[in-house]
């Protein structure tokens, strides 16, 4: 019996690892923005809710009750809080569109192809991060055109980024993990609001956590969200970090905000892996 | 630089090659009980059998979306457990359902499968073109496949699978759901990869007449084992070149046991429900009704035809395989 041997098929195990890798993560995030910017609303409807409050409920609320009676800007405040329920928001359409994926798209063809499974998750993370990133822009710049009042500096943008990229990172990894483990649409869509809604406003979006009550106060130390506004507020509004202080009590805010910054990417490190094994079992019986 | 996976030259072993391969699912539910077969290079192989049988478990098993329980299977030589990127790589699946990205045309889809297989993209433009034009898919190919018919779709799906040329196709149930004229279109289709013979061909069906046209060998897998497994020829010849089917008054059953007691059916003899089908052996057909009729057995009707790979299924399961499914 002979037959041969050199097929194109093989040929994408012939070439480097890493290359092979990085082209078929590349074509995979295509794929997936391909599909989602066929579905305006999955960019736009996240959008709706945080925007709505940083035109409308801020400054109202800022108007009827007279800010924060401190040095920052509550438009500002509220704007960069409302990050917190838009990239929720945005990662768990994605993660819909996984259990849409399963159930009428083609992840079957992309499980049986010559790859390692776990870039299906990595490339639906590149384009929630690019999605997101899109959406917090518009956000911000909307936020400032209504009156927001941004200190934007180099390094405040670094502050900024990373911890928007990596809560990012670690709302996918939640949704994903969700998405594998929820067999159906509906019972997704039913988790949401605990995932995407409630931390919003435990974590200090709308007001500092230290008026919160102490347990409350204890609970929202707790979650990535909180540490993750307070690292944004301190990029973009203020740069004294008092979101910060309320979270570690300490008097230096670089420390306190690479201390966060850590809590935030144990998180993310934590959930993505979550959410790659979780994709990866299920993908297999 | 990378150290080539693929070999180099020719190989000496089975396209695919299936030992002892068994699955036990959670809860204990056994669905492959330790089959064994072999395809060779450039054969087109069938797996028959009802839904439950075991098909698409052992498919999953070869496309490594499911882990096997024991034994072991090799694509191409690759061992789909321990190599399964590389296993992978050399295979292609046409699934029982739809799977392709709705909302993308269906040029994207071919290009996607393409890009993943690592097919180079001069070599993927030209060859996406033959086979949409092989495939006749040409008017439509820029079009979301959501509009796509399911005879489209499903000649899409064939095409994308081939765009790798994979020395493995699995097509799993690939004419199910279809009505009947498309269904025929698409055996004309996929008759047609017999001419491509560095592909080897495995294909799942329950529709015996597809798996008599198309399949160089059969396997008639029953309850997550391996009930008989040759050419189709050869299968049918154990029936004889001729049957008569009998339709009786009272149960079949009793009725082949009677007439088994008396000589008259052997083992061969099969009785669904109020029917009973006998191998003639050589023997006349009045002969052998004139005996039935003397052995005491009331027939309101009789008929002989040449046995149908239904009729092998029938012997081997004791079960309609259309009832089964």
């Amino acid at each position: 019996m002979s037959a041969t041997a050199i097929r194109t098929g093989a040929m994408a195990l012939r070439r480097p690892a890493l290359t092979r890798r990085a082209t078929a993560l590349r074509t995979l995030a295509m794929r997936r923005a391909a599909l989602t910017a066929r579905n305006p609303r999955q960019i736009a409807v996240p959008l709706l809710t945080p925007i709505l409050f940083a035109t409308v409920i801020a400054p109202a609320l800022s108007k009827a009750l007279g800010g924060l009676h401190t040095h920052i800007d509550y438009i500002a405040f509220v704007s960069v809080g409302t990050v917190g329920l838009l990239v929720p928001l945005a990662a768990i359409f994605a993660g819909l569109s996984v259990i849409v994926d399963r159930h009428s798209g083609a992840q079957k063809e992309l499980l049986a192809a010559p790859i390692p499974r776990a870039l299906l998750v990595l490339s639906n993370l590149v384009v929630v991060l690019a999605l997101a990133t899109f959406q917090v822009i518009v956000l911000i710049a909307v936020a400032a055109l209504r009156g927001g009042s941004f200190d934007i500096t180099a390094t405040g943008v670094f502050w900024f980024v990373a911890a928007s990229v990596l809560f990012t990172v670690f709302m996918y990894g939640v949704a994903e993990t969700l998405a594998a483990r929820i067999p159906r649409q509906e019972e997704y869509i039913g988790a949401t609001p605990a995932v995407a809604i409630l931390p919003f406003f435990f974590a200090g979006a709308l007001f500092p956590i230290h008026v919160l009550p102490g347990a409350l106060a204890a609970f929202a130390k707790l979650l990535p969200l909180t540490h993750a506004l307070a690292l944004m507020r301190y990029g973009f509004v203020d740069h004294r970090g008092t979101g910060l202080h309320d979270i570690w009590g300490m008097t230096n805010a670089t420390t306190e905000a690479w201390l966060s910054l850590g809590v935030v990417a144990m998180f993310a490190t934590a959930f993505i892996a979550l959410g790659i094994r979780t994709f990866k079992r299920s993908a297999v019986s | 630089m990378q150290v080539a996976y693929a070999p180099d030259t020719e190989f000496d072993w089975p396209a695919i090659e299936v030992r002892a391969l068994r699955k036990v699912y959670r809860g204990g539910v056994e669905a492959v009980k330790g089959i064994d077969f072999d395809v060779a290079s450039g054969e087109v192989f069938g797996l028959l059998g009802p839904n439950a049988a075991g098909k698409s478990t052992t498919i999953g098993m070869l496309t490594t979306t499911v882990v096997p329980t024991s034994g072991c299977a090799r694509l191409a030589g690759y061992d789909v457990v321990k190599e399964p990127r590389k296993a992978r790589s050399v295979s292609s699946v046409v699934f029982q359902e739809a799977v392709v990205d709705g909302g993308l045309s269906g040029r994207a889809n071919l290009d996607l499968h393409a890009r993943l297989w690592g097919v180079p993209a001069a070599t993927a433009a030209t060859r996406i073109d033959e086979l949409i034009e092989a495939f006749g898919v040409a008017e439509l190919i820029d079009r979301p496949v959501e509009s796509f018919s399911g005879g489209q779709r499903r000649r899409l799906e064939i095409a994308r699978a081939l765009v790798s040329q994979p020395q493995v196709l699995f097509l799993d149930e690939p004419t199910v759901g279809l009505d009947p004229r498309i269904r025929h279109e698409l055996l004309d289709v996929i008759a047609a990869l017999r001419s491509r013979r560095d592909t080897t061909i495995l294909l799942t069906t329950h529709y015996l007449d597809e798996a008599r046209r198309l399949c160089d060998r059969v396997a008639i897998i029953h309850q997550g084992e391996i009930a008989a497994l040759d050419t189709p020829a050869s299968l049918l010849a154990g029936l004889g070149p001729e049957i008569l089917e009998l339709r009786l008054d009272g149960d079949g059953d009793a009725a082949l046991a009677s007439l088994r007691s008396r000589g008259i059916a052997t083992t061969d003899a099969f009785a669904i429900g109020s029917s009973l089908t006998i191998a003639l052996d050589g023997r006349p057909a009045g002969e052998a009704i004139a005996a039935i009729t003397d052995a005491g057995v009331r027939a309101s009707g009789f008929m002989t035809r040449p046995p149908t790979l239904d009729d092998v299924y029938l012997r081997l399961t004791g079960a309609p395989i259309a009832q089964a499914a």
